[in-house]
């Protein structure tokens, strides 16, 4: 006789609440330790969740759609006999609550900001709302949950998750949004209990030539219409963001290191490279990635963090590697960089990236990252200082390369240059190993050879 | 002169006016109406209700000329007019006798006679019993319309009829020309016709029903002629004079000897006599000039209906009165849409239509897709044995924007009042797709016009 409780897993470090996507298992299916019950939404991923017992899934607790904090009962298993009345009775009414088996996964202190079930499902009715009826593809992405407001509108909605998930529009609105690429998110209807009609999506099409307008000399007064102010709920990945960036710019004191590579050599060596049959693509940031993790090695006071009154020291750089989303950023982890050589890197960023748009990361892909990379050089970025991730010390910011006016022994000549900087954690390394460390990954980008020895 | 205070006096009880007048009441305004007929003004009694009766006459005559097709044989039958038109009295009667009551159960007081602006704010009345006065916050102007004729020809209600003396007058002629091929003419041409008249449709543009779209004209025209109605469009009635067998019409060239002419030409607004001119509310074009919460250019003085302008509709009248009524009290009522009124003919075959014909709808290169169904091939349709005409829609290709519907067929005007919700709804074609129609239904049609619009009607 075997009950095993299964309860909201702690998929990432961040994470505090998980939603369920979809239960992969139904009750009274058999399971296997191991099966793959779930997937679940955490903060940072998609990532399927295990069955650590066997048995019969007897009840399912938590529905897909609804969120549960970590260490929350959302599931029974057990043998068809067993009597799990108890343990079900004691679960909290739609499995939000802390679960019984908080003891296994010490929660938290703090107060959890787990969002209320209601919203979660609110957000995902948002989804079916928006492509039910319409074939255009265009209008049939996903997009978070919204709430317009105007001062003309009493704001009694606002806030209230279970309003939040759609946007009231007719069909012909929606079609005419989706052709002139009107968001209905910001426009405020006027139909019946602030429907939003073809003439509300036609103003505020015709808002921006309006606007053009007024920026003819005219004494007229610009008609200034549009929405005051909407309320966009967090997504899991941004609502994590704000909770965990105050975490690292408020207490870690960051300070700033900038150094500017000569890329002229990078640039031909990668196109070298890249011109080889049969080999993979290499990317700049993959020279960076790889300059980074040698720098690391022979510079492991960066590549540290502060655990309360001591300093671990990383012998083996996991670089975490931001790739930007819609709505956020995420960081999966590159492990052993310094052991793999530029053509791997390359391989595995670059699947990285691509899992992570798609949100198909596995759990140990989103941890236990010593050092982080961010690249803002496709956006023509000069330069820019990046906020540490802790608990890692240090951050690298990368700036695009850009043609510039340089001067060598023989004049005046053009090269390409690139920013970098580095953020560190002043409790756990001072100005000159920052500077060192950065000397480094200039000098190895510089001499970009070193990199494939 | 006794003077009589009110919240809101409304001068005139067609269908504007009464239904104002109750959505007033239901706004706990106390209201009073001033009606020199008897209430329901034309529609009730001489317009929309009696001719329905009249033609649902008709169309019980071609029923039993046609038991044959059924298996029924009638060892012939007889019809007589002028019971038709005392039936039409009756069914009127009854409607109008509605009205009086609906006024009691809102406790709105009717005063009979003559309604004039005095003031701003005062409206006299001359009755049979002397004259009133009647004081009150807003005034409500619902006078109406009255036939038109052409220039030189004057309606005697004798040989040359109106509207109004076709539904009274129980002596059923022989032969009869109607000039103006708009939905008074062809509804009476049917009635004349099915109860055995020589029936001569005459119209000035180049086709019958001409406000409606083209296909329509043609469907309609292909059924009268069938029927032995005479159609000749294009044109000009140079004189209407006595003699012959009644009248004798100048077609410039032809000439056509009748027993009576019914005019139909249209209908003008009724804006004399009622003091709009003393008290400054402006007129344009014939008609009264209004906001879209019906205020004319005097405040306090409104004006809804067929003397507020076209559409000359009793259900644009209504939609216009529930506006007036619920501006006066106070609250901001959504304006009518004059683009999505649908108009009905009732002559038979029915027509129904909304929003824009297939020719407007292309006028300035829009994309148009057009989708057509006929009752031919709805089951619904040959059962009832009753299966000319088709469904018409006029869509925006882009986004499926349902632009405008045609209908012509068995009840054709009940069948309208979908796309009109359609559109009122902003739906588009998909929308009419994804709702699933009874089978069998005339509705049918509808829907399958609306996939052919899209390239995908299964039943053709």
């Amino acid at each position: 006789m075997a009950v095993t409780k299964v309860v909201m897993p702690k998929l990432s470090d961040a994470m505090e609440t998980g939603k369920i996507i979809k239960w992969l298992k139904k009750e009274g299916d058999r399971i296997n330790g191991g099966d793959i019950l779930a997937e679940v939404e955490t903060d940072k991923a998609d990532v399927e969740m295990e069955a650590f017992g066997a048995g019969v899934l007897r009840k399912i607790l938590v529905p897909a759609g609804e969120a549960a904090p970590i260490g929350a009962l959302i599931g029974v298993i057990a043998e068809p006999g067993d009597d799990i009345a108890a343990l079900v009775a004691s679960a909290p009414a739609g499995g939000a609550g802390a679960g019984s088996a908080a003891q296994k996964t010490p929660l938290r202190a703090e107060p959890a900001p787990a969002p209320p079930a209601g919203a979660a499902s609110a957000a995902q009715q948002a989804r079916p709302a928006s492509s039910a009826t319409s074939p255009a593809p265009a209008s049939a992405a996903p997009r978070p949950a919204v709430i317009v407001s105007a001062p003309a509108v009493a704001p009694a909605g606002l806030g209230q998750g279970n309003q939040a998930g759609r946007v009231k529009a007719s069909p012909l609105a929606k079609k005419i949004a989706a052709q002139t690429g009107v968001d209905l998110r910001l426009i405020q209807g006027s139909g019946p209990g602030g429907r939003i009609i073809r003439r509300d999506v036609e103003a505020a099409g015709s808002g921006a030539r309006v606007g053009a307008a007024a920026a003819m000399p005219a004494v007229a007064p610009v008609a200034v219409f549009g929405v005051e102010f909407e309320d966009v709920p967090l997504t899991q990945v941004r609502a994590a963001i704000a909770r965990r960036m105050p975490l690292s710019k408020g207490p870690i004191p960051h300070f700033y290191v900038s150094s500017e590579v000569a890329m002229d050599r990078a640039w031909e060596l990668r196109d070298q490279l890249n011109a080889l049959e049969g080999r993979p693509k290499i990317s700049l940031n993959d020279f960076v990635i790889r300059a980074s993790a040698l720098a690391l090695l022979k510079h492991p006071g960066v590549n540290a963090s502060l655990q309360g009154d001591a300093i671990r020291i990383h012998h083996r750089a996991h670089i975490g590697v931001a790739v930007a989303l819609d709505d956020g950023l995420i960081t999966p982890v590159l492990r052993d960089c310094h052991a793999k050589p530029l053509a791997q890197i390359a391989v595995e960023a670059r699947d990285l990236a691509e899992r992570a748009r798609h949100r198909k990361l596995r759990a140990q892909e989103l941890s236990g990252a010593t050092f982080s990379i961010s690249n803002l050089g496709m956006f023509d970025v000069a330069e820019f200082s990046a906020i540490i991730n802790p608990p890692e010390g240090a951050i690298l910011a990368v700036g695009s390369v850009r043609r510039m006016p340089v001067v060598d022994d023989t004049g005046l000549g053009v090269g390409r240059r690139m920013m970098l900087t580095v953020s560190c954690d002043h409790r756990v390394m001072d100005g000159a190993m920052g500077a060192r460390f950065l000397q480094d990954v200039k000098r190895l980008l510089e001499e970009p050879l070193r990199l494939l020895v | 002169m006794a003077t009589h205070t009110f919240d809101v006096v409304v001068i005139g009880t067609g269908p504007g006016g009464y239904v104002s007048a109750i959505r007033c009441a239901q706004l706990g305004l106390k209201v009073a109406t001033v009606e020199d007929d008897r209430p329901g003004g034309v529609c009730l009694n001489w317009g929309c209700i009696p001719t329905k009766a009249l033609l649902r006459n008709a169309e019980v005559v071609n029923l039993l000329g046609h038991a044959a097709d059924f298996g029924i044989k009638l060892g012939g039958f007889e019809v007589s007019y002028p019971e038709a038109v005392q039936r039409s009295r009756r069914v009127a009667d009854r409607m109008a006798k509605g009205v009086e009551f609906l006024f009691r159960k809102n406790k709105i007081t009717l005063f009979p006679g003559r309604g004039t602006l005095k003031a701003r704010n005062v409206v006299e009345v001359t009755g049979a019993g002397g004259t009133e006065s009647l004081e009150a916050r807003a005034v409500i102007l619902g006078t109406g319309s009255e036939p038109k004729s052409l220039p030189g020809v004057t309606i005697d209600e004798k040989v040359v009829i109106s509207s109004n003396g076709a539904v009274r007058n129980e002596r059923h002629p022989e032969s009869i020309a109607v000039i103006g091929a708009g939905a008074v003419g062809v509804e009476f041409a049917d009635v004349f016709a099915s109860y055995g008249a020589q029936v001569t449709i005459l119209e000035a543009l180049p086709r019958v029903v001409p406000v409606e779209d083209e296909e329509i004209s043609k469907e309609l025209a292909r059924t009268f002629t069938r029927r032995g109605i005479t159609i000749k469009t294009g044109v000009k009635v140079v004189s209407v004079k006595p003699g012959g067998a009644g009248v004798v019409v100048d077609l410039g060239g032809e000439k056509l000897e009748v027993e009576r002419v019914l005019m139909a030409v249209g209908r003008g607004a009724k804006v004399a006599g009622v003091g709009l001119e003393a008290q400054g509310v402006q007129i344009e074009r014939g008609f009264v000039k209004v906001s879209p919460t019906m205020e004319t250019s005097v405040k306090g003085i409104y004006a809804i209906g067929d003397m507020a302008g076209p559409p000359l509709l009793a259900h644009k009248a209504m939609a216009e009165g529930v506006v007036a009524a619920e501006a006066i009290a106070g609250k901001s009522p959504r304006p009518v849409d004059y683009g999505n009124v649908p108009s009905c003919t009732y002559c038979r075959p029915q027509i129904a239509s909304i929003g824009l014909t297939e020719a407007r709808a292309r006028e300035g290169g829009r994309d148009v897709a057009v989708g057509r169904f006929p009752f031919t091939a709805s089951g619904k349709a040959v059962a009832l044995g009753e299966t000319e005409g088709f469904v018409k829609v006029v869509a925006d290709k882009p986004t499926g924007e349902i632009l405008g519907v045609h209908i012509i067929g068995p009840e054709a005007t009940e069948m309208i009042h979908e796309f009109a919700v359609g559109r009122t709804l902003e739906a588009t074609l998909e929308e009419i797709i994804h709702t699933i129609h009874a089978h069998p239904t005339l509705s049918e049609a509808a829907l399958e016009a609306t996939l052919a619009a899209l390239g995908q009607a299964i039943h053709i």
